[in-house]
């Protein structure tokens, strides 16, 4: 692809889900989900177990089409995306087939593509150089994902989807997998994967899509979604004798042992309040993790449904 | 299409195992069938030739029904949905693999039929052999078809059973051990429309001096109709619920 075309995509949407909803039988997997991507992004799809992560993706690319509502990838159906090799993807599946080897079945992949690059690069860019010539079914867990993922974009696609890429693997292999997969997105291409490891959209997306029960329930960068939901938590030596609910900016107070816990939405005031009490004694300012968010998040829709 | 037959081709030569056993079934039962006096009774030169037709089809059905079990396995492994996420059409990724079933039934055939002129003394003419050749290997078809639909269709277990049960019992009611003309009555009816008799009667009817049986044919291109058809759904099936 040339400069100019990464240019002009980064104006586009890469896909787009209007108002699906999906069922299987009687469950409900996609309740009205809506969502664009533009060109260019790295978005983490996070959830649970459940939550709809891998229908959504398998609608994407045209496994399976929704009840109702429209998905549109690469502005036009995603079976027609898939078939002019416009996409690449890496399903929920963690086996490669016997009797050859890593060169011959990453050989046979690109040339399924109408342009794509050099053999040498592809097996480069997934970090496979070295396991060209082991035959694909002989490969430890982390070496067969990124044997995966090369089979994904051996045809250099302008999109590519990962359906949680590293589900059962060591700290080691998935550290190897995410730099490849970062290096691939660095060249422009728009990466969609999900995820039920927080740390990993935190780390590796621009932008976080949180679903749960087939909903989209947040969508932002990481520090977007952290802020919208607890703010930052303020801890003290447990002062005697302060109504601590009733201080600017907090909205949940813990008592842990001897130290208070104040989650508080602005903990600017919420200190100086704490001074002008005279309270301040070991004081801890720390933003709330994003598995907090996630889990009020998560916790916020039970409540609701 | 060609890439693809080009790798699955590939595996398949590198499947020792398989390709052994597929040969040395038809041969080893052609030659103990055809040389114990008590099965052949008096006319030892038509059994040798009814046989090298049923045992090559035997070999050839035994082969194609292998195949489809080798998809269940790779389907198991993700292996048919990853290719599905490639720009690759089904048919040609059914037609290549299908094709693989194919020239896996080949060696068995050319093996039966050298066997019956070295061994059993069969002998024909130049035609004849050639024809006889070339239907057993191209009237293998709907049946190379039917297999690709039972491992779109089954996990690799089941497709392994269902593939035993089509060899022994297509090959058997086909005629393919014993003439049809030893059932009785009413199941050489029946007999006369399965696909491994109308795939057999294409080459004993040259074998035995007589015509290309169009009505033999027509059969045959009904059943590639059918079974197109079942691996057709089999393989929507199979792509909706991997």
């Amino acid at each position: 692809m040339r400069a100019t075309d990464i240019g002009e995509a980064a104006t586009n949407s890469a896909l787009t889900i209007t108002n699906v909803t999906k069922n299987y039988g009687d469950v409900r997997a996609i309740d009205g989900l809506d969502l664009t991507i533009r060109a260019g992004e790295t978005v983490a799809l996070l959830g649970p177990n459940g939550a709809g992560k891998s229908t959504t993706i398998a609608m994407l690319l045209g496994l399976t089409a929704p009840d109702t509502g429209t998905v549109r990838v690469l502005g036009g159906d995603p079976e027609r995306a898939v078939r002019n090799g416009r996409i690449g993807a890496m399903p929920q599946e963690n086996r490669l087939i016997p009797r050859v080897k890593v060169r011959e079945l990453i050989g046979f992949v690109r040339e399924c593509y109408p342009a794509p690059p050099p053999l040498a690069e592809i097996l480069e860019t997934a970090r496979i150089t070295d396991l060209a010539g082991r035959w694909a079914d002989k490969l430890s867990g982390g070496q067969t994902q990124r044997v995966r993922f090369a089979i994904a974009l051996a045809g250099a696609p302008e999109l590519i989807v990962l359906d949680e890429p590293t589900a059962s693997l060591d700290v080691e292999s998935r550290r190897e997998l995410w730099a490849a997969i970062r290096g691939y997105a660095a060249s422009g291409r728009t990466v969609l994967f999900s995820t039920h490891y927080l740390e990993e959209a935190d780390d590796n997306a621009d932008r976080i899509v949180v679903v749960d029960r087939g909903r989209l329930i947040a969508d932002g960068t990481s520090a977007e979604i952290k802020q919208r939901v607890a703010g930052r938590t303020v801890s003290v030596d447990l002062p005697a004798g302060t109504a601590l609910d009733r201080l600017p900016g907090v909205v949940a107070v813990e008592i842990r042992g001897d130290r208070a816990h104040l989650r508080s939405t602005d903990s600017d005031a919420t200190v100086l309040a704490l001074a002008g009490a005279g309270v301040v004694r070991n004081l801890e300012v720390t933003g709330a993790a994003l598995e907090d968010a996630f889990l009020a998040l998560t916790d916020t829709t039970k409540e609701t449904v | 299409m060609f890439g693809y037959l080009r790798l699955e081709m590939l595996r398949l030569m590198r499947d020792g195992g398989y390709l052994f056993m597929t040969l040395i079934m038809p041969v080893v039962t052609y030659l103990v069938f055809t040389n114990l006096s008590s099965v052949t009774g008096q006319d030892h030169r038509e059994a040798a030739l009814y046989a090298m037709v049923g045992m090559a089809g035997f070999g050839a059905l035994g082969a194609v029904l292998n195949n489809g079990v080798g998809v269940a396995e790779d389907k198991s492994l993700g292996w048919i949905r990853q290719l599905r996420l490639l720009p690759l059409s089904p048919l040609q990724v059914v037609a290549a693999r299908t094709l693989c079933g194919m020239a896996v039934a080949f060696p068995p055939i050319a093996a039966v039929c050298l066997l019956g002129a070295l061994v059993n003394g069969v002998s024909l003419g130049a035609g004849q052999w050639l024809a006889i050749v070339a239907l057993l290997w191209l009237g293998i078809a709907p049946i190379a078809v039917l297999a690709m639909g039972i491992g779109y269709l089954f996990d690799a277990q089941k497709a392994q059973m269902s593939g035993a049960l089509g060899y022994l019992g297509l090959s058997l009611i086909g005629g393919l051990w014993i003439p049809i003309k030893q059932f009785p009555h009413w199941l050489q009816t029946v007999a006369t429309f399965t696909p491994a008799n109308r795939y057999g009667e294409l080459s004993w009817r040259i074998a035995f001096g007589g015509t290309f049986s169009v009505a033999a044919a027509a059969g045959l291109l009904a059943w590639f109709a059918i079974f197109g058809g079942f691996a057709v759904y089999a393989y929507r099936r199979s792509v909706r619920t991997a």
